[in-house]
């Protein structure tokens, strides 16, 4: 909507109206503002614009800090010991430092992002102009961007639109990452709200990032019934050179499919990918395939199915281009931001870098020219494929027998797994010919590789997992569905009526990284739960991948067994982790287009009536990156509830309501002014919890909302208490919080309830219009 | 104490969306194979019901083949000194909803088409009668609506027997659609407000009368009577008719004093019948919307489904936006596919004399009770994609709105500019005229720190 500045000279113009000489000419610059809707009270927001509301949410849902370290080590004035109370050199306490690491945490998120974006979108600009235009749903998206309507204030229509956002998010990260500095913010509060800030630019930035590539290389757009993508490493063709990229960027990948498409070697070659970039791989290629999650990373490696590695950005582990060396297999570093010590070959011509690579003359090169860097893996790959056939290096089983036996069984491997996985026993049976042990590990395990890097002895645990799980991994076969982009405003319309009738209980979001206890089954098990349950369950990056990672009672993969679409039980994967604004997208819409809320620049009173009113809940398994922390934030800044898995305590802090204190729940009613009681919904705004049983109880629970209609209230109740009864055995304690009238009690649970309510002194109470916002009380009018 | 402690299953919301597939089924009842099967639910005086009550006729569930697939019928008699011959619809289809609370019972569509599967893990966990699922239907018929007082409920297998009473059901259902098609709003005192939606959309209520079902088509009048009676404080409640203010664009003072009260002074006058003044609000949620198109003085429709662009060139997400959220806005009227098969639809606009275009799909759904010449005469997508070639075929057909063209020719251009005020209508802005003076510069500096270009509003007329 903005352009860059005009200016105009002219010596001497003559028309017939007007007589020029020496006129000069300059706007700075050119605001195209023929948008209509109003510019709320809050467009471009700064770091302390929103101050205000994040405090109400933090007040609601005070911080509770669980150190992972109880020193401070960032200036030379430390280490500090911040124990029992005690302050630092500068004067900074533990729940200060806390608070200021997920600040920093949720910066270098959203930097990533906000860089990821930029690269995308400048790279766009060179090749498609400033002017291409933005479509991201064709005509069922009215409203195409809403978090960056929401945050900044502006409608983005063209690639150019979209720079002016990522200028607003590089400003902002700068001064978060700046407020982190020593002898900055005295409270921890103040940290924490820069921290929900930057959530905020992080959705932002994510969502220039997609919109661009949406736009441009025509990913699904808004579609539902967005195709299946094989997934798994049983899926790849063996026979066929195989490329395998890993990262989150899809530049480079686009240049090696569209180099493919141009030379008529798209059905010769095999385009996997893991991470983001295989989904959006899959977005841009139907028949690319998807290997798996991050931590697939050693095992597709060392499996030796790769020919040449391509690695891009984000989530890259450090060591891939080792363990690539180790197969034989040419790497080739495509990003700015992993350039992994190689020469940078960006200017060389192709057949030289083919040459060095294919001789092996060097392991792997740095080419930051995505065209290039098509042709270059392209013809490395058809080249070493017949050289290489396919090595791997995962040991014999009589190898694995041999090597056992030199275990000296100090259990430094089980100490140093994430996971506690018993590696020991596995190792001792393995001595003794039995595998089956390290079998069972291969499901549990996440492929991290500590156990070796602790082992005395150098043990390729991690490999010897990996052969006796093999068959299980090479019949990896499964389907996920390329990411569809965003939820149309027609479907969220349709939608309306069965939330509002408490046909659909709740929505689900299972985002983030695939680090999960055992394997992907728990998200699996959680997202057919509910679905099965008529939830709406959207997905995203490598969620998307482990709920599509197995199959129902009659061989269907999640994708297969539930509609694609934004309705009750539909499965709907928004694609790679920069896809997430999606699912924060479609809670802001159903505010723009049921209550005609104006999203410009309109973020406090947008938040307030997601927070009241829609049932989402985040939930991200696995534990990982600052990313995913920053993903976190932009959904608590908008009164979200997010649930971490046994790995989510070392996020250092959780966000918990206190359902024992009753003056924490109170809203205003906006058509009466008086302020009411609305019990714990939602009760936390992060939270960790152990097991998915523990997990599934949690996200029913977590979807009750004040605004809930008798109807809506007595459904997500039976959920709550089906799942609460299912695996803790009992009736839930707290039920009596839940209820307003008794219409609210499930229809079959009436006689039951009524005892635990009368027990408990209950009384009626009113279903409001809640906001906890003194401004949006309406005046009556005469 | 639980409600159903004596049942062999568990019985709750939670089984609602749950799927038997044919392998897990113990039996099938009714279905598409079979062409006769019912459900009915009858009101009967007090001294003709025996309360709790639960009858076979023909073999029990232990007796029915294993994986076969059996007529069927469920025959409901109720009294209660509130019960009325209307209420045993919305009674019928409560059926529904509670048979798919029990573990292991899935029931589909409704009448004369039911489909109901037993699962075998039901069918071995001991749920192997009629009879206690007939007590879970009572049981919860009872506590959830007041008014049923007595309650006895007939499982009927015996093919003779079930064509018996399908014949007599289908002269039911006939009647009582002939009854409901055939009420009229000048027939009721009550109508019924709804504000279920009001929990996303703060200002919109619906007002439901028997000729104008709720906007999202899940409400009839019926539907609000029923659920007024049951809770008379909650989201659905009854409206007194009121006095009759204007008959033709139905406005009524009850209707105008509710919507006051509700909407806390933001809508305070409805006009039930018309798409202008003071219509109907839209919510989010409504099947379809009724669009005014200036250029020839008519009405398009389009419903959520329909995929492309209307005939005035914006598809449905931007035409419902023009619309919703509680607002009254000109010529943008959210409404149910069911209000279509009206009489009072748009009727004070000119009703179907008025609609000009709507999608094939659209009209194939409500052509039964569509007026002859306008199934001819409004277009679809496949005989008019644009406002030019729909003027040609409304001309060509001599759509009554061709004659307001000539007589109002002169007052059209004026409508348009109100029409179109605040909505998604390209708005033409009146060229400057230029001449008559000369702009000299010589020298000049201008400089503009920012330039805004804002779309120019249309003047209020």
């Amino acid at each position: 909507m903005a352009k860059k500045g005009l200016f105009v000279k002219a010596k001497e113009l003559k028309t017939d109206v007007a007589l020029v000489k020496n006129l000069e000419l300059s706007i700075g610059k050119l605001v195209d503002d023929s948008w209509d809707e109003p510019m709320g009270p809050t467009p471009m927001p700064h770091i302390s614009t929103l101050r205000d509301w994040d405090m109400k949410l933090l007040n609601k849902y005070k911080p509770f800090y669980m150190p992972d370290c109880d020193l401070c080590c960032l200036c030379t004035y430390g280490k500090c010991d911040l124990t029992a109370g005690k302050r630092g050199a500068c004067g900074l306490n533990i729940a200060d430092q806390s608070s200021r690491i997920v600040l920093i945490a949720c910066s270098i998120g959203a930097a990533t992002h906000t860089g990821h974006a930029r690269h995308v979108v400048d790279h766009l600009i060179e090749e498609y102009g400033r002017n291409h235009s933005l479509n991201v749903g064709g005509l069922n998206v009215d409203v195409e961007a809403p978090v960056t309507r929401l945050v900044t204030g502006i409608k983005p229509e063209t690639l150019g639109d979209l720079d002016e956002v990522l200028t607003y998010c590089e400003t902002q990260v700068t001064h978060l990452l700046s407020a982190a500095h020593t002898g900055q913010e005295a409270c921890n509060l103040d940290f924490e709200s820069k921290a929900l800030h930057a959530g905020r630019v992080d959705q932002v930035g994510m969502e220039v990032a997609d919109l661009a590539q949406i736009s441009v290389f025509d990913f699904p757009k808004a579609d539902p019934e967005a195709p299946l993508i094989e997934m798994g490493l049983g899926t790849i063709d063996k026979a066929k050179p195989v490329i395998c990229c890993i990262g989150h960027n899809v530049v480079p990948s686009v240049g090696i499919i569209d180099y493919m498409k141009a030379n008529k070697l798209d059905s010769k070659l095999e385009v996997v990918g893991l991470c983001c970039t295989a989904i959006d791989n899959s977005r841009y290629f139907d028949r690319a395939k998807i290997v798996g999650p991050i931590s697939w990373e050693l095992r597709v490696i060392r499996s030796g199915l790769v020919d040449v590695l391509v690695l891009d950005e984000q989530c890259v582990r450090t060591d891939c281009s080792n363990e690539a060396e180790r197969i034989n297999a040419p790497v080739i570093a495509a990003s700015e931001k992993n350039c992994i010590g190689y020469k940078n070959r960006t200017n060389d011509p192709v057949d030289e870098i083919v040459n060095d690579l294919v001789t092996r003359k060097v392991p792997g090169v740095l080419i930051l020219d995505p065209e290039k860097v098509g042709e270059v893996a392209v013809r490395v790959a058809q080249k070493v494929a017949p050289m290489r056939k396919k090595m791997d290096v995962l040991p014999s089983v009589e190898e694995i027998t041999k090597l056992a036996k030199t275990c000296r069984h100090c259990n430094l491997c089980q100490r140093s797994c994430p996971q506690d996985l018993n590696i020991p026993a596995a190792m001792t049976a393995a001595a003794e010919g039995n595998l089956k042990p390290l079998t069972e590990l291969y499901e549990e395990c996440i492929g991290c590789g500590r156990c070796e890097e602790a082992c005395p002895v150098k043990l390729q645990i991690h490999s010897f997992i990996l052969k006796a799980g093999q068959k299980f991994m090479l019949e990896e076969t499964n389907f996920c569905r390329a990411g569809r982009g965003a939820v149309q405003d027609i479907e969220i319309r349709s939608a309306g009526g069965p939330i509002v009738l408490g046909e659909i209980p709740g929505i689900l979001a299972a985002v983030g990284c695939a680090n999960y206890p055992h394997g992907g089954k728990d998200v699996y098990d959680i997202c057919r739960e509910f679905a099965k349950r008529r939830f709406i369950v959207m997905t995203s990056g490598c969620s998307a991948m482990s709920a599509g990672s197995y199959r129902n009672e009659e061989g269907q993969t999640l994708y297969e067994e539930f509609p694609g679409s934004f309705e009750a039980g539909g499965v709907l994967n928004v694609g790679s982790c920069v896809s997430n604004p999606h699912i924060a997208g479609a809670a802001i819409k159903v505010a723009n287009i049921f209550a005609k809320r104006n999203l410009r620049g309109n973020y406090e009173e947008i938040a307030d009536y997601i927070h009241n009113r829609v049932g989402a809940v985040g939930l991200a398994w696995g534990a990982y990156s600052q990313k995913a922390a920053s993903i976190a934030s932009g959904f608590w800044s908008l009164g979200v509830p997010v649930l971490v898995g046994p790995h989510g305590s070392k996020y250092r802090r959780m966000l918990m309501g206190r359902s024992d204190k009753p003056e924490n729940w109170e809203v205003y009613d906006a058509r009466t002014g008086d302020v009411v009681n609305v019990g714990p919904a939602p009760e936390h705004l992060f939270q960790t919890v152990e097991t998915p049983q523990e997990a599934m109880v949690s996200i029913a629970k977590l979807c009750i909302r004040p605004n809930d209609t008798w109807k809506g209230r007595s459904i997500k109740l039976s959920h709550y208490i089906d799942l609460h009864k299912r695996n803790y055995g009992r009736m839930p304690k707290d039920i009596h919080l839940f209820v307003r009238t008794m219409a609210d009690v499930p229809t079959t649970m009436k006689d039951e309830i009524k005892d635990i309510l009368d027990a408990k002194g209950w009384k009626e109470t009113v279903i409001p219009d809640p906001t906890m916002l003194p401004r949006m009380i309406r005046k009556k009018k005469e | 104490m639980s409600m159903f402690e004596d049942i062999p299953v568990d019985v709750g919301v939670v089984y609602e969306g749950e799927r038997i597939r044919k392998n897990n089924m113990q039996v099938e009842l009714g279905g598409p194979k079979q062409p006769a099967k019912f459900e009915l639910v009858r009101a009967k005086k007090m001294d003709e019901v025996e309360d709790g009550k639960v009858s076979v006729v023909g073999p029990d569930l232990k007796d029915l083949p294993e994986g076969g697939n059996v007529p069927f019928g469920i025959f409901i008699e109720v009294a209660g000194k509130d019960i009325e011959e209307d209420l045993e619809g919305v009674t019928e289809r409560r059926i529904h909803e509670y048979l798919n609370y029990i573990e292991g019972i899935m029931h589909l569509n409704q009448r004369y088409d039911i489909w109901i599967r037993v699962s075998k893990k039901s069918f071995q966990k001991g749920l192997t009668s009629f009879v206690p699922i007939g007590k879970v239907l009572a049981r919860l018929y009872k506590s959830e609506l007041p008014f049923v007082e007595k309650i006895q409920i007939t499982f009927v297998t015996d093919p003779a027997k079930v064509q018996e009473m399908y014949d007599d059901a289908i002269k039911v259902y006939d009647a009582r659609d002939a009854k409901a098609r055939g009420m009229k709003d000048d027939e009721v005192d009550t109508f019924y407000g709804c504000t279920l939606c009001q929990s996303f959309a703060p200002t919109h209520m619906c007002v439901i009368t028997p000729q104008r079902y709720s906007n999202c088509g899940s409400i009839s009048w019926f539907d609000g009577r029923a659920s007024a009676q049951v809770d008379p404080k909650g989201p659905v409640f009854a409206i007194e008719k009121g006095e009759v203010l204007d008959k033709e664009k139905g406005e009524f003072s009850g209707i105008n004093e509710s919507i006051k009260q509700k909407t806390l002074g933001a809508v305070d006058k409805v006009w039930m019948y018309t798409g202008f003044g003071y219509p109907h609000t839209s919510c989010g949620c409504f099947e379809a919307m009724a669009f005014y198109i200036p250029e020839v003085e008519g009405y398009g429709i389009v419903d959520r489904g329909f995929k492309g662009v209307t005939v005035n060139g914006l598809p449905f997400s931007t035409l419902a936006d023009s619309g919703a959220g509680g607002r009254q806005v000109d010529g943008f009227h959210g409404i149910a596919i069911e209000y279509m098969r009206s009489p009072k639809f748009l009727e004070a606009d000119g009703g179907w004399d008025r609609v000009v275009w709507m999608p094939e799909s659209v009209k194939e759904r409500v052509k039964e009770f569509m007026p002859k010449e306008a199934i001819e005469n409004v277009a679809t997508e496949n005989t008019a994609k644009t406002v030019d070639e729909l003027k040609v075929f409304l001309k060509e057909k001599n759509h009554p709105v061709v004659q307001r063209w000539t007589e109002e020719a002169e007052e059209v251009t004026e409508l348009e500019g109100e029409d179109v005020e605040g909505t998604a209508f390209p708005v033409s802005t009146a060229t400057v005229a230029t001449g008559g003076f000369k702009i000299i510069f010589k020298n000049a500096k201008i400089h503009a720190e920012k330039v805004i270009i804002k779309r120019e509003k249309p003047k209020k007329r």
